[in-house]
């Protein structure tokens, strides 16, 4: 009864917009005031965070990032793609969703996507001769692709949450990104096939490929080419650990962004680097006080409790993963990802293990689902930049999106129920 | 000489504490900024000592781990100064704007007693390391290396509590 009633208080906290650490914070202390635990053990779970060298991999990737997109790589990104993709009949839609990915992976899929490369892909795509519409749904939902590609922060984060729960069985973060490549592509064909039809009416004049231009573009992202030999290279091919390869990114960006593009001054180091942190501060700290908040639920049971009950009601599989479905997509369009993570991670995994799902197969379909709440309302953060960036009523952002949002939900659908696809 | 409101003392003493507040605040941010770079070249140095010389500084890899800490602790503490930590924004927007300020005060005073709840038991914790005398690596002290978490939430505390209180306008900062 006083649980339920707490619970009740906290959500409704959340709601009426309490930083979402300060209610795991809360929901620990009480949880270890009412089980008599000495309520310093919350430092001594957020001193844990320098237990796991994984997240090394945070502040790096992210600050890389920030620098990534207040240079002109965006530019470059869209040259370049405009390049390889010139010869194709729908060459921009390729474009949008090629480099929109590629960026949302580098940048950790932390929003910047559609602030950096909305404003060069809308106006091209309508210029182009694609409709207002269609153009704004489309360049909204594309930002949100990419969460499943290295060096994706989601992705790392979820397996340092799972490692943290002792399965039984070891998650490295090679195998989460190897998982993600094919659910992307899935993604990609899908969007890129609908664009097809979609537009199939819509004079789109084939603009003849100019090797010169492409060259130039070429030569103009020559020391950005190697960014994803480092990252790619380096995870896939097992050359160095992930957080070795996001120091190794930092400083390559660091100096080329700085030294050779000259696009970055060194004055402005300081605000970059504290924008980076402040994002990498608050997702630090909600898994630092989850990481205690988790403990506890332990302690009491919960997630053990939490698999007895469900056992009980739902015997397929296939039952279990149609309503994770559902509660992924209702928890993406009120969370973002990074506390749906922390908070619901540690609840779900062990009932899902006990269902046969792999947890790397658990991981990409949360945040397979997780990447659709970038796009459905209420809080659907996509929809938010997009509405700020082109400056146009939300209700037009999301009408121009929808279409798009259906055919990414019906990827989720298949990567949640094949699972053909990860091995 | 009256002191009062409005008196060259009291505009004096404003500008001090305006001029301590930015130092302050430029303080923080250069710690962030010295301590990223340092993340960043040492763990890049341990990389390059580690594949050509297999080798290594033995307590690089626990220097940069306690500063992911400290990069984590000082940024949620910037992201203190105008409400940047991450939350559910979806009633406030319904809401009035009057309506919306003394909503926010109220969630500010919370999250100031919550901050300040786990400074006090932080500050415990790192109290009986300090007696206990454990280092982390060479001559650096365990507790010292903690002693960002109760620092890190007191100044979240009591930037909250001053959020709270200081009218609209001045939050900007």
């Amino acid at each position: 009864m006083l649980v339920t009633l707490i619970a009740v208080l906290l959500v409704l906290l959340a709601f009426a917009g309490t930083p979402l650490f300060v209610i795991i914070t809360a929901a620990a202390l009480l949880g270890f005031y009412f089980s008599g635990v000495d309520l310093s053990v919350i430092s001594i779970e957020i001193y844990r965070i320098t237990e796991t060298p994984l997240l090394l991999a945070l502040p790096l990737f992210t600050f890389a990032g920030y620098l990534l997109s207040e240079s002109n790589t965006s530019k470059r990104l869209v040259a370049l793609s405009r390049g390889v993709f010139g010869w194709l009949p729908a060459e921009m839609v390729a474009v949008t969703l090629f480099a929109c990915a590629l960026f949302t992976a580098f940048t950790g899929a932390t929003g910047v996507t559609i602030v950096a490369l909305g404003a060069l892909l809308y106006p091209a795509l309508k210029h182009v001769g694609y409709s207002d519409r269609f153009s704004l749904g489309l360049v909204t939902s594309a930002g949100s692709l990419g969460l499943l590609l290295p060096p994706s922060l989601p992705l790392i984060l979820y397996v340092v949450v799972a490692q943290q729960l002792n399965l039984g069985e070891a998650i490295s973060v090679t195998d989460a990104f190897v998982a993600g490549i094919l659910p992307t592509l899935l993604m990609l064909f899908l969007l890129g096939i609908w664009s097809l039809w979609v537009t199939r009416k819509d004079v789109i004049p084939l603009t003849p490929f100019d090797r010169g231009e492409a060259w130039r573009a070429l030569k103009d992202a020559k020391w950005e080419l190697p960014l994803p030999i480092f990252v790619l290279g380096g995870i896939y091919g097992g050359l160095f650990a992930v957080s070795e390869a996001a120091a190794i990114t930092a400083l390559y960006v660091l100096i080329i962004e700085v030294f050779v593009y000259k696009e970055i001054r060194l004055r402005e180091l300081p605000r970059i680097t504290v924008e980076a942190m402040t994002v990498v501060g608050g997702i630090l700290l909600i898994l630092g006080v989850s990481l205690a908040f988790t403990n506890f639920l332990i302690d009491a049971q919960v997630p053990l409790k939490l698999f007895e009950w469900t056992q009980s009601q739902i015997t397929s599989k296939y039952t279990f993963l149609a309503l994770l479905n559902i509660i992924l997509l209702v928890l993406g369009a009120f969370l973002d990802i990074f506390s749906a993570l922390v908070i619901m991670v540690p609840l779900i995994l062990p009932v899902a293990v006990g269902y046969g799902i792999h947890p790397i197969h658990l991981g990409i379909i949360f945040l397979a689902n997780m990447q659709l709440g970038y796009l459905t309302p209420p809080v659907g953060i996509n929809l938010f930049i997009a509405s700020y960036r082109f400056n146009r009523p939300i209700d037009d952002i999301y009408h121009a999106s929808m279409p798009f949002l259906l055919v990414l939900l019906v990827a989720v659908l298949i990567i949640t129920y094949a699972p053909l696809l990860y091995y | 000489m009256n002191s009062g409101p409005g008196s060259n003392k009291h505009i004096v003493q404003n500008i001090m504490l305006l001029r301590l507040h930015r130092l302050l605040l430029r303080v923080e941010q250069s710690l962030l900024v010295v301590i990223l770079l340092t993340t960043i070249i040492f763990a890049v140095t341990q990389i390059f000592l580690r594949n050509f010389f297999h080798a290594g500084i033995p307590w690089g890899d626990s220097l940069v781990r306690i500063l992911v800490l400290w990069l984590g602790l000082i940024g949620a503490m910037i992201a203190s100064r105008n409400h940047r930590h991450i939350k559910i924004d979806i009633v406030s927007r319904h809401l009035s704007s009057t309506r919306q300020i003394w909503l926010r005060r109220f969630t500010d005073i919370i999250t100031a007693g919550v901050c300040f709840i786990v400074a006090w038991h932080a500050f415990r914790f790192v109290l009986i390391e300090y007696q206990d005398g454990m280092r982390a690596f060479e001559s650096v002290p365990v507790w010292l290396t903690e002693a960002i978490i109760p620092f890190g939430f007191l100044v979240m505390s009591i930037r909250f509590l001053l959020l709270a209180a200081l009218p609209q306008k001045l939050q900007a900062d």
